[in-house]
């Protein structure tokens, strides 16, 4: 799915149904199946709370790459990473590496941090997490590659079940990461690598902070 | 979260900076930002388009230049090196009355001392002008360094030693270079550029060496404008199809020949001697000589430049021809070795030889008018000064390799150990 036809705007019914706030009950049910597939959920009343928990979760001096998220800009998180000084942030150690000479550093580098700090598409209400990614790179880490996976979530991304999950990808999540890829990069976003995490074995290695406000996209 | 992660940069807003390419103030302020890996974005002050847009569309007043914007909006006309570090919140006071060890330098040497000093319980505290990494920081893969059998390159080798040794305590005061250190008692005083004292009982330099200039008029008011010292990573992008001249017949001058040719249209690298074996290793000269579109141009030597506001071709000299040639060129680098980073020494009395670099041990006793005031003889790596000592390139002496003065540095310490003893406390 590389070649979609570029839409600038999630369509009015595509919006209505995926950028609403659920209610506790929902969320409460989601963040209860989470638990029973061998993730932590936490819950936030707000950004400003889910950026303490984030920090209370990571260590201090800790290997940490933060995911390409509007989620982790919007409160405070990746400012946290990249600028408090507290960790390493592998982004600003990635920046100052040679693509060319130093690729194989690169791709170790960024494929087994300590933590991997991010986002999700959709959480179902059965406690299944859907990433899409263009690159794929974000993919390898939050699967099996970091130590700890730290996932923050805007409430308004949980849905029903995978298949809805899907289609909030498609239809809702794409357009608007299709125009940001646009303006910040100068080229196309694609839906190129879809992980889902319906189970996690090692129990503590993922972390979900569900937010209850509208956080990302 | 992206869907568009492959470019690996900093999403937080970093520094910009606007100013004329031939500025040097500019180059300064630009190879700080990125020897220490700071994100920054160039605007060359010609470009109104984006001056227009860093500036929310104000015009900039060219007597403020360089102009740098600080990742929180605040800005800094006429900026020095000095203040953007400050603005960064680099510089950081020393957290202790006293320390058992000060390091001079953030090199392989020192880096490798703070590493064993401070995993020994040696309180540390390491003095670093610039960036960490020294000379090394700057090479793009060294490929015979123990340990590392794909190689490493020096400013990965440094992010790695500066975690390590700040893991094991070791403190680490950057952007301001050291005035002179002096006697204090038993132990001694450091003094920085901005007036900071530090008192330690013991001393190493580790201040290693910068790049020695290319004596040819003009070169160095081409700075940052066309002319680069070393091989710094952020010029590798630039180089990207253009044609590049790298003078220097050492492992740097490889090195960086070899990093080039990945982006460069040509690559020409421009030796002394009579054939590169003299003083670049046997793996490098065999990756420089196989790869297409480098050549090594022997007995030749650059006598003139040509520029207008930027470099645009080197005058050089082969062998016994008569007459120069002019090669057209986008970028020349300059990386013909060392000269001693002793500022800090030279004015505290310690005995340089005629070249500039710090004498130790048995070398110390040789040296004519000497006044060594213990009964024992200076420990190796000792300077003129009981309990002051150097390791790696700024040590008389030294062999001129990255592992060499990361065993130096490491030796040092047990040195260090010997000498603490004998003034007492250790």
């Amino acid at each position: 799915m590389t070649d979609q036809q570029v839409v600038a705007h999630p369509d009015a019914a595509a919006s209505a149904e995926f950028a609403r706030v659920p209610s506790d009950e929902r969320i409460a049910k989601a963040a209860a199946a989470l638990e029973r597939n061998g993730i932590r959920p936490l819950l936030a009343a707000t950004g400003a709370d889910a950026r303490g928990l984030v920090g209370s979760l990571l260590t201090d001096g800790a290997e940490v790459y933060n995911n390409t998220s509007q989620t982790l800009e919007a409160i405070g998180v990746a400012d946290d990473i990249e600028r408090s000084g507290r960790y390493q942030p592998l982004r600003l150690r990635l920046y100052r590496m040679d693509r060319e000479m130093q690729a194989r550093e690169m791709r170790t580098l960024a494929a087994s941090p300590d933590y991997v700090v991010g986002s999700v598409h959709a959480l179902t209400e059965n406690g299944s997490l859907l990433i899409a990614s263009a690159s794929g790179s974000q993919l390898g880490p939050l699967a099996s590659g970091a130590g700890h996976v730290i996932l923050v979530i805007g409430a308004q991304k949980i849905v029903s079940d995978v298949a809805t999950g899907m289609r909030r990808i498609y239809e809702y999540c794409y357009p608007l990461e299709d125009a940001r890829a646009r303006r910040a990069y100068g080229v196309p976003s694609g839906v190129n690598n879809i992980l889902i995490i319906n189970k996690v074995i090692i129990p503590g290695r993922v972390t979900a902070i569900i937010v209850s406000e509208r956080l990302g996209f | 979260m992206s869907m568009f992660d492959y470019d690996a940069r900093p999403v937080t807003p970093g520094v910009v900076l606007v100013g004329t390419r031939a500025s040097h103030g500019a180059y300064a302020i630009r190879d700080f930002l990125s020897r220490n890996g700071y994100p920054f974005e160039w605007v060359d002050v010609d470009r109104a388009d984006a001056v227009a847009a860093v500036l929310a569309g104000a015009g900039v007043d060219p007597s403020a230049l360089p102009l740098c914007i600080l990742p929180d909006g605040s800005r800094l006309p006429c900026a020095t090196v000095e203040q953007v570090a400050a603005g960064l919140g680099m510089i950081a006071a020393p957290s202790r009355s006293e320390y058992d060890l000060m390091i001079v330098g953030a090199g392989p040497a020192g880096l490798a001392a703070a590493v064993n000093a401070a995993s020994e319980g040696l309180r540390t505290v390491v003095m670093e002008a610039v960036a960490p990494g020294g000379q090394a920081g700057t090479t793009s893969m060294i490929e015979n360094l123990l340990g590392f059998p794909n190689g490493i390159s020096g400013s990965e080798l440094a992010t790695r030693a500066v975690v390590q040794a700040r893991r094991f305590g070791a403190e680490l005061l950057l952007a301001r270079p050291l005035v002179g250190v002096s006697p204090d008692g038993l132990g001694h005083v450091a003094e920085l550029s901005d007036g900071t004292l530090i008192r330690g009982r013991g001393v190493l330099f580790a201040s290693g060496v910068e790049w020695r200039r290319l004596d040819v008029p003009g070169v160095d008011d081409l700075l940052g404008a066309g002319v680069y010292y070393g091989a710094g990573p952020s010029e590798a992008l630039a180089c990207t199809d253009s044609r590049v001249v790298v003078v220097g017949g050492g492992n740097s001058a490889g090195q960086a020949v070899v990093r080039f040719s990945r982006y460069a249209q040509q690559v020409t690298l421009l030796v002394r001697g009579r054939d590169l074996g003299a003083s670049m290793s046997h793996y490098l000269i065999d990756q420089v000589t196989a790869i297409p579109n480098i050549e090594v141009r022997v007995r030749t030597q650059v006598v003139g430049i040509e520029a207008d506001d930027r470099l645009r071709a080197v005058i050089v000299r082969s062998g016994d021809a008569t007459e120069p040639a002019w090669l057209p060129v986008d970028a020349l680098f300059i990386c013909i070795g060392g000269a001693p980073r002793t500022d800090g020494a030279a004015g505290s009395g310690l005995v340089t030889n005629t070249a500039g670099y710090l004498v130790t041990g048995s070398e110390v006793a040789r040296e004519p008018g000497i006044d060594w005031p213990l009964r024992r003889e200076p420990l190796p790596l000792e300077t003129s000064r009981p309990g002051v000592f150097a390791a790696g390139d700024v040590r008389y002496g030294s062999v001129k390799r990255c592992a060499a003065a990361i065993g130096e540095g490491s030796m040092a310490v047990a040195l260090v150990h010997r000498r603490l003893a004998e003034v007492g406390g250790d």
